[in-house]
């Protein structure tokens, strides 16, 4: 229906009945499309011919006010709960009455298994390309955390399985449970915000994020960007056990340990008490084994450098009293050889002096003539009648000359 | 002056010894040099019958001892 304006001169003008429907009219030139979102706002009421709800873009938070058929909508039993992502098949519309612009429905979705299976696929490229996967971003988790932090669903049989293992393989462990939604549209912002205040919390050293096994859409809030994204720029390292063994969420690509099941979690983060007591324990006797055998080695080596030096004493003495002994010989034979020697100079000398001596001369028959004590060896100036003396070898007379021969 | 030791004594009455050895010495000198020798080598003797002494009880007394006892170690 062509809206025809009023002319005021040369001025068209519209009334707002005719303007409202030329818009509808072109709006409903539209094709009938489908469109992604969340539905919040749903309101429903049996004396209404329409279910009203405002789809949501979990993105950037963008509305849409939307309406379905009340018989449709009914029809479909979806049992939709606020925050759930569905595709809807409609056209925009302007409600003419009122100027409001709004998706009228045909038909719509839950959104469905492939649909979140892809969509997760999609954001699973887009973190790898990140690097948010990257074995390089792992960290080792600590030895002996001071505190755990858990988190986990309110009545889960998970977090009771991690907890119990944890106590009964380190029983000094603490930890500290954040509980959250685990699942349903709330349970990602929940996981969120759980994940940043076990960080806050002084001296927790691990955080365990833990969900027991579900359905494929119990376990998508472990695939929601937010929480991956949550993760892996978590302060401490996180152990993610999530769902059974073949499940794999995102948030198990991005923690820095997955475990396959909570209980094998607990295991991840705390020592074996009894395993270390046995390893300390068997490190102690060894310790002592290598010490008992230091001393010994030590005490047998003394024990050798004792004889050594009391043989080397005992070598010393004997050599110095051999040295005395020979040499308080020698003293005392020197001199008697001395006085050996001397004896025997002197007996040569009285032989010689014997040898020597006129008396020997008188006993073979010589005798000495002295005159007035001058022995006499010439007859010079004697003359007969002097008296002399004569000397034998035994005794001695006077004498007189008789007479003078020339 | 300093001490008399064991080494000084010997090394003397060695000199002396070889000296008497010789026979070069005046018969006096030759007394008093043994003289000299006699009253070294008692001191010697001495000595090393202190030395002796001193080693046979450090020697039983290492025999009755241990260089560590046992129950010195750490339990």
């Amino acid at each position: 229906m062509k809206v025809e304006p009023l002319l005021y001169g040369d001025k068209k003008v519209f009334t707002v009945a005719g303007f409202n429907r030329g818009v509808a009219d072109w709006l409903a030139r539209l094709p009938t499309i489908w469109i992604e979102g969340e539905v919040t706002e749903l309101r429903r009421s049996p004396n209404w011919g329409s279910v009203f709800f405002t789809l949501k873009d979990p993105d950037d938070g963008a509305c849409l006010p939307a309406s379905i058929p009340r018989r449709t909508f009914d029809a479909l039993k979806l049992n939709l709960v606020e925050g759930e992502r569905i595709h809807v098949l409609g056209r925009p519309e302007l409600f003419a009455a009122k100027g409001e612009f709004r998706l009228r429905a045909l038909s719509l979705e839950r959104f469905g298994l492939g649909e979140h299976l892809a969509a997760i696929e999609r954001l699973k490229q887009t973190l790898s390309a990140e690097g948010l996967f990257d074995a390089s971003r792992k960290r080792s988790l600590p030895r002996f955390p001071r505190r755990i932090g858990l988190v986990t669903g309110s009545d889960a049989a998970a977090r009771r399985d991690v907890i119990s293992t944890i106590q009964v393989r380190f029983p000094p462990a603490r930890v500290l449970v954040a509980e959250t939604l685990v699942q349903g549209p709330r349970a990602a912002a929940g996981i969120v915000e759980a994940l940043e205040a076990l960080s806050r919390e002084p001296g927790i050293d691990v955080i365990v994020l833990t969900r027991g096994g579900g359905s494929f859409d119990d376990l998508l809030p472990f695939s929601d960007e937010r929480v991956v994204r949550a993760v892996a720029s978590c302060a401490v390292p996180v152990v993610s056990a999530v769902g059974h063994e073949q499940d794999t969420p995102l948030c198990d690509l991005a923690a820095d340990v997955r475990a396959s099941t909570p209980t094998a979690a607990g295991k991840l983060v705390v020592p074996d008490f009894e395993a270390l007591r046995v390893e300390l324990t068997r490190a102690r006797s060894s310790l002592e084994r290598c010490v008992r055998r230091t001393t010994e080695r030590e005490r047998e080596r003394l024990a050798r450098t004792r004889s050594a030096l009391e043989r080397g004493a005992r070598a010393t003495l004997a050599r110095d009293h051999r040295r005395v002994t020979t040499l308080g010989e020698r003293l005392r034979r020197g001199p008697v050889l001395l006085l050996e020697r001397r004896r025997s100079a002197i007996e040569r000398a009285e032989g010689r002096l014997t040898a020597l001596s006129p008396r020997a001369t008188l006993g073979r028959g010589y005798a000495i003539v002295r005159s007035a004590d001058a022995v006499l060896r010439t007859t010079a100036g004697l003359s007969a009648g002097a008296a002399v003396e004569v000397e034998l070898a035994e005794g001695s007379f006077g004498a007189r000359v008789e007479d003078v021969r020339e | 002056m300093s001490e008399l030791t064991f080494e000084i004594a010997q090394k003397e009455l060695e000199q002396i010894v070889e000296r008497l050895e010789r026979g070069e010495a005046e018969l006096d000198e030759a007394i008093a040099l043994w003289e000299r020798g006699e009253e070294l080598l008692r001191f010697c003797l001495t000595r090393l019958e202190t030395a002796e002494g001193r080693i046979e009880e450090l020697a039983q007394r290492a025999a009755s001892t241990a260089p560590l006892p046992p129950d010195a170690e750490p339990g």
